[in-house]
């Protein structure tokens, strides 16, 4: 009974604390959540993906803020799903921001976004990519990076649109195989693969899950090297992608093209593991890297050196040019609302209409009625001489895409 | 036909990588009667440590594998004389709770000092493949064949004609009558240990070549060693060397004909099965002897 006493007194205090969100944020100042995994496993992508929206806000302080008020943010630090919920509770109901941006990861996000859309304030999501995110009938939660979809579908395509013409072969006369690592992510990408392959009318020849921890993917190389497979599409993380390069060269396997989901094709740890004349050639669909024609991506250039003035490096990944891209988007669409109330800036989100090739990422920004961004595409890279490169679509390339993997 | 042969080629290479960790895995077990859950992460420690022989010395990691042992053979002594000896006469559980704490404390120190990023040594001769008779065999790989012949035919002369040796079979087979004939039981153990972590240390130089390293590649070797351990009989050094040979064909083979991601299913059925069925294991000595 007394637990219960109190528990509806803090109810209470929630209930009459929330009007004050507003006047508090009147006075010369808007207060935002900054959800992301700062420490843990996942902090260094976390903490790049921070970097992101913190350029975005210095930038828009620079220029005045949102309506005359500065940004002012409150790091939450996301290390799992628990922590993300009991963050993202804090920033609402203690610190009363008026949104939260975040969060890199998609299990953090599915867990953190329950909470702001039971207390009525906007989520922001950046980077995390698992398409629940924005299907679960959430009102205040948008997202203005692609989804785990949207690579799959990429994927897929590229080999109609870019492989088969470079090769010269029709695109149903080309073997496809999928590979992928067996948790969620690979479950995920690769469900999404084979509908999208069954409906372009591909003609896929194996899929072959494996684990993730496997110490041989020889059985998997032989399988694809047997039924002939010409174009590779795999869904791996780091350690997997590197023991497969290493063993498909060994094993002598030469597909005409091998093309990964990001995870462990991007990084430049996996190119030096398995050395840049074995990574030559290999394709990557991943959120916009740097490498990319800045006339498809306007503000690129100008995003890398503001990243190294501030930070002294060059960025570590694409996650901060999405961040940056999708905190200013949100910035524009709040300004616009004139108000933080949640209602009146999802009627603000609903209307920008960005178009395809006006953002620093390259993407446009148009959100659908569960709020997610449907201009997002990520774009087809290859690994050309150690560097990934921008090679589809053509506005964005800065390339030519080669054929053929590795020096074999 | 070419295929099934390339795929038991590349099982019987796969298995001597297992075969050299389970020896070491078989030791520790058969003579201290310890189930070391930090065996992975003694592997991992190896690794990292050949890593940073060739980063900072240009040291290939065959040559490093002389270093690599003989710190995996302090490391393992030092493990047994500070933390199992002390709790040598406590529950068996306890000794459990202790490896286990200590592989927790090993990855998460690796973490610590080397993040989750991972590591490789500069490509060598022994991530190339040489063709005999139409079927590739990796370089690396047969070296690790070679070294795990070696390694038990050394052991097997050691054990056989050397005091040291049969003071070990002897602690092995009867603690207290050791003890009581005279031979210092506690420092066999703490041989006996690091005998096991050096095993590892030289898996640890023949594997970086072929795997870079991260804080948790332990956990990729170390189910699959247990598993060949309890195959082999537990104690049985030899067990452990051709139970690991069985469990690198099925794992090529089952990969193969039945699915990737089904050849853990498979061979953890066989598991199962040889637990119901010869519970001592396919090469143990009887009943009791576990």
């Amino acid at each position: 009974m007394k637990s219960f006493a109190r528990a509806a007194f803090a109810a209470a205090l929630l209930v009459a604390a929330s009007p004050f969100a507003g006047p508090a944020a009147a006075q010369g100042t808007i207060k935002f959540g900054a959800l992301y995994p700062f420490s843990g496993g996942l902090a260094l992508l976390g903490d790049e993906s921070f970097r992101g929206f913190e350029l975005a806000v210095e930038e828009r302080n620079a220029a005045g803020g949102i309506d005359g008020k500065k940004i002012e943010f409150i790091k939450g630090d996301a290390v799992d799903p628990n922590q993300a919920v009991g963050e993202a509770r804090r920033l609402t109901s203690v610190d009363k921001v008026s949104a939260i941006f975040g969060t890199y990861s998609s299990s953090l996000s599915l867990a953190a976004t329950q909470v702001t859309e039971l207390a009525g304030i906007p989520y922001f999501e950046l980077g995390a990519v698992s398409d629940p995110i924005t299907e679960r009938g959430f009102k205040y939660v948008y997202r203005t990076n692609a989804t785990a979809r949207d690579f799959a579908n990429r994927m897929v395509d590229s080999v109609i649109e870019a492989i088969a013409p470079a090769l010269g072969i029709k695109p149903a006369d080309l073997k496809v195989g999928i590979i992928h690592e067996d948790s969620l992510y690979g479950q995920t990408v690769s469900g999404y693969q084979k509908t999208r392959a069954k409906e372009m009318g591909l003609n896929v020849v194996e899929t072959l899950p494996y684990s993730a921890k496997s110490v041989d993917l020889t059985p998997v190389i032989l399988r694809l090297k047997s039924a002939g497979v010409d174009v590779v599409l795999q869904t791996s993380y780091q350690n997997d992608t590197v023991l497969f390069f290493r063993q498909m060269k060994d094993q002598g396997y030469k597909p005409k093209a091998v093309m990964g989901a990001g995870g462990g094709y991007s990084t430049r740890d996996t190119m030096m593991a398995v050395g840049a004349e074995n990574m030559e050639g290999a394709l990557d669909v991943d959120f916009t890297q740097y490498n990319t024609n800045p006339k498809a991506a306007p503000g690129i250039t100008e995003f890398v050196a503001k990243y190294k003035a501030k930070y002294g490096i060059d960025p570590r990944s694409g996650h901060s040019l999405a961040n940056y891209m999708g905190a200013k988007v949100f910035f524009d669409a709040i300004a616009a609302a004139k108000s933080t109330d949640a209602d009146k800036v999802r009627a603000a989100v609903m209307k920008v209409d960005i178009p395809v090739g006006e953002t620093a990422t390259g993407w446009g920004a148009k959100f659908s009625e569960q709020g997610q961004n449907t201009r997002a595409k990520p774009f087809l890279m290859q690994w050309q001489g150690g560097n990934l490169v921008t090679v589809f679509p053509e506005t964005a390339a800065v390339a030519k895409m080669k054929v053929g993997v590795g020096s074999n | 036909m070419d295929v099934l042969i390339q795929l038991v080629l590349n099982g019987i290479l796969l298995g001597s990588m297992y075969a050299i960790i389970s020896v070491g895995l078989t030791l520790i077990f058969g003579i201290v009667r310890v189930v070391n859950f930090a065996h992975g992460e003694f592997l991992m420690v190896g690794m990292y440590a050949a890593y940073l022989l060739a980063a900072k010395f240009g040291l290939h990691p065959y040559a490093s594998a002389i270093p690599v042992v003989l710190l995996l053979f302090a490391l393992g002594a030092l493990v047994q004389r500070f933390l199992i000896q002390p709790l040598l006469s406590a529950d068996e559980h306890i000794q459990i709770f202790a490896t286990v704490g200590l592989s927790t404390a090993l990855v998460n120190l690796a973490l610590l000092l080397f993040g989750a990023d991972l590591y490789s040594v500069p490509p060598s001769a022994a991530q190339g493949s040489v063709q005999v008779a139409g079927f590739t065999l990796v370089k690396g790989q047969i070296v690790m064949f070679v070294c795990a012949l070696a390694l038990v035919a050394g052991l097997h002369l050691f054990m056989q004609s050397t005091a040291l040796g049969r003071a070990i079979r002897a602690t092995a087979q009867n603690r207290n009558a050791a003890l009581l004939m005279g031979v210092k039981v506690d420092k066999i153990y703490v041989i006996a240990f690091g005998m096991g972590a050096a095993c590892v240390g030289l898996a640890s130089a023949l594997v970086m070549p072929l795997y870079p390293v991260t804080p948790t590649i332990g956990t990729y070797f170390v189910l699959t060693a247990f598993v060949v351990v309890v195959l082999g009989g537990m104690r049985s050094m030899y067990g452990a060397f051709f139970g690991a040979m069985i469990i690198g064909l099925v794992d090529s083979l089952s990969g193969y004909y039945i699915a990737p991601d089904l050849k853990e299913v498979v061979y953890f059925a066989l598991f199962l099965l040889i637990l119901i069925f010869k519970p001592t294991g396919l090469f143990g000595l009887g009943r009791g002897t576990e």
